[in-house]
């Protein structure tokens, strides 16, 4: 199945079932540097309540449409509106906003810079410095780290930090640009946990290359390649679209299991596949099947008549990253 | 102006644990005690300093207080502006560059407010490092000549301490403008120079450009009959809220400089 360039389900198309107004609404967004064309004709929409994930390849333009988002840039052409929010007026205060690479003052201590950071979008002296400590406890960074001088930090630390600083206003949307590519498995453990108890509360748009991450936490998809969008929806519907009627069988790789896969593999005939091929190491086999539920109960039958020592079965699902790859792949 | 009192509190800390409070204050210091101290012992050092003929005599006479204090201030004009671009001139570039704004000012902050408080610190600054310095002054020169008549030294302090404040503002102005800091306190001092260049060139035509302040400042001292100066310092007031407006103007245009 061949990826359309188009959207495979616009986001927009969703409002039939939930009737609810965008939280953010892309308008034709272009943003181009000199002659370099960063993003062209973005539509888009983000709802409330929702975590959307923002991927594509590098230098798809990821960056610059989260940026676009804050205010950081201002689009070319085309206009960003908020709800509620008149065209034009400054939605600064409902967002929060992680960078990429998060720098700091070094000077500073950490709970310095999220009490600063609480005061800046107007809390109280007293409530910045609660909402400070619980935070820093929340992102993983206890008191102790909280009083060192940031200057001291590790990226890791730094990324907890930035998080942490981004939450003190509760926003009513986080824009996270790569938020757990600098950590460590832990770290990324422990943020992803996080981001999805933040779902709960807020709305969630972050950029990721982490495909499994994505996979993981939200619940629409915005695939970006060389400035527009080439896939966006709810992910589900995604994996509905480009459903593969694929059927991939595993053995141990090793030389008798092989052998007998082989032996099954040229006898193989039955009327729900269409075709099987060999995999590269001749451990595994992925068939073409007409019909995913028959073929499934033939092949585990097979399974246990030849007592194949099987490893892995994986049936009819397109992972995001083999949507990924073939949306990226496709000329 | 809650907010603003916040940003405020956060650049003097930043003076402070950076030790900039230290260090500026010092050279202005050392560099404006120099010169009276070195224009006492000036026969002496000559002296001293050997390869002259027997016999040789030195007839240098000997400055009054006032003509102490005039060189004290030409001094600072070149010396001291230095020091007071190079340490700002990284106020607001280094933090768009370095990704510091891409943070801050995504917050709901006013531009012109965190240009304010940059100011604002910068404005305590100099006073500080200033008065420092002058007071230093003024002191050896008590002490080694005479006691500078205190009504003139005042004015001379009001109008001098604005050319610094002018020239802070400016590096300000172009270290939101540009992506170096270097290049922002070349400019800067580049300014600075033409301005008081051409001011020392037309004194009558450019009688109230901001050029002249520093020239008014030591005339106070040498020339009872200098001047006015209140065209001067209009103008200048006009050209700081015009160094500000720029500044805030360039970061709501462009508030982070990250190429990544």
């Amino acid at each position: 199945m061949s990826i359309a360039p188009k959207q495979a389900k616009p986001a927009d198309a969703r409002t039939s079932t939930e009737p609810q107004e965008a939280f953010v609404r892309f308008r034709g967004v272009s943003k181009s540097f000199g002659a370099l064309q960063s993003l062209r004709q973005i539509d888009l929409a983000l709802y409330e309540g929702r975590c959307a994930a923002l991927l594509g390849p590098n230098g798809a333009g990821k960056t610059t449409l989260i940026r676009i988002v804050t205010g950081l840039l201002a689009p070319t052409s085309g206009s960003v509106r908020f709800q509620g929010l008149a065209p034009g007026a400054d939605p600064r205060a409902l967002i929060g906003y992680l960078p990429q690479h998060p720098a700091f003052y070094g000077w500073m201590s950490g709970s310095e810079f999220v009490r600063y950071a609480g005061r800046l979008c107007g809390l109280s002296k007293r409530e910045a410095a609660a909402r400070g400590t619980e935070l820093l406890e929340r992102v993983g960074l206890g008191a102790a780290a909280g009083k060192r001088r940031i200057g001291g930090y590790s990226g890791g630390m730094k990324q907890r930090l930035g998080l942490a600083q981004a939450l003190m206003h509760r926003p009513k949307l986080l824009v996270l640009d790569e938020p757990v590519s600098a950590l460590d498995p832990v770290g990324r453990r422990d943020v992803m946990d996080l981001l999805r108890e933040l779902k709960q509360e807020t709305t969630i748009l972050f950029s990721t290359h982490v495909l499994h991450d994505a996979e993981e936490l939200c619940d629409d998809v915005i695939l970006l390649q060389e400035g527009g969008i080439s896939i966006s929806g709810a992910i589900g519907d995604i994996r509905g679209l480009h459903r593969t009627p694929a059927l991939t069988l595993e053995v141990e790789d090793n030389r008798p299991a092989r052998m007998q896969l082989g032996e099954w593999l040229s006898g193989l005939s039955h009327p729900s596949i269409a075709s099987a091929a060999l995999l590269p190491g001749e451990y595994a086999v992925k068939l073409q099947v007409r019909d995913a539920d028959e073929a499934r109960i033939y092949v585990l039958r097979q399974v246990l008549e030849r007592g194949l020592p099987l490893a892995k079965l994986e049936i009819g699902h397109a992972s995001l990253e083999d949507i990924f790859l073939k949306a990226v792949d496709a000329p | 102006m809650r907010q603003w009192t916040v940003m405020y509190r956060k650049e003097w800390l930043e003076l402070l644990r950076t030790y900039k409070l230290l260090w500026v204050p010092l050279a202005f210091v050392l560099l404006s005690a120099m010169q009276p101290v070195s224009t006492y012992f000036l026969p002496d050092i000559l002296a001293h300093a050997g390869n002259l003929p027997e016999g040789a005599v030195i007839s240098i006479p000997v400055p009054t207080a006032e003509e102490v204090m005039a060189q004290t201030l030409q001094q600072l004009n070149v010396f001291g502006l230095l020091i007071l671009a190079l340490s700002s001139m990284n106020v607001i570039s280094a933090e768009r560059t370095g990704g510091m704004t891409a943070m801050i000012l995504v917050k709901p902050v006013s531009f012109r407010g965190f240009v304010a408080s940059k100011w604002a610190a910068q404005l305590t600054l100099v006073t500080i490092a200033f008065a420092g310095g002058f007071g230093a002054a003024y002191y050896y020169t008590s002490v080694l000549f005479r006691t500078p008549d205190w009504h003139r030294s005042l004015i001379a302090i009001a109008l001098y301490w604005l050319w610094l404040v002018l020239a802070g503002a400016l590096t300000l102005a172009f270290s939101a403008l540009l992506r170096s800091g270097a290049a922002a306190a070349v400019c800067s001092l580049a300014l600075l120079a033409a301005l008081s260049v051409t001011a020392g060139l037309l004194p009558d035509a450019l009688s109230a450009s901001p050029g002249m302040l520093p020239k008014l400042a030591s005339a106070q001292f040498l020339d009872p009959a200098a001047g006015k100066f209140w065209p001067v310092t209009v103008s200048t007031l006009g050209v700081l809220a015009a160094a500000m407006e720029t500044a805030a103007f360039a970061l709501r245009k462009r508030p982070t400089l990250l190429s990544s």
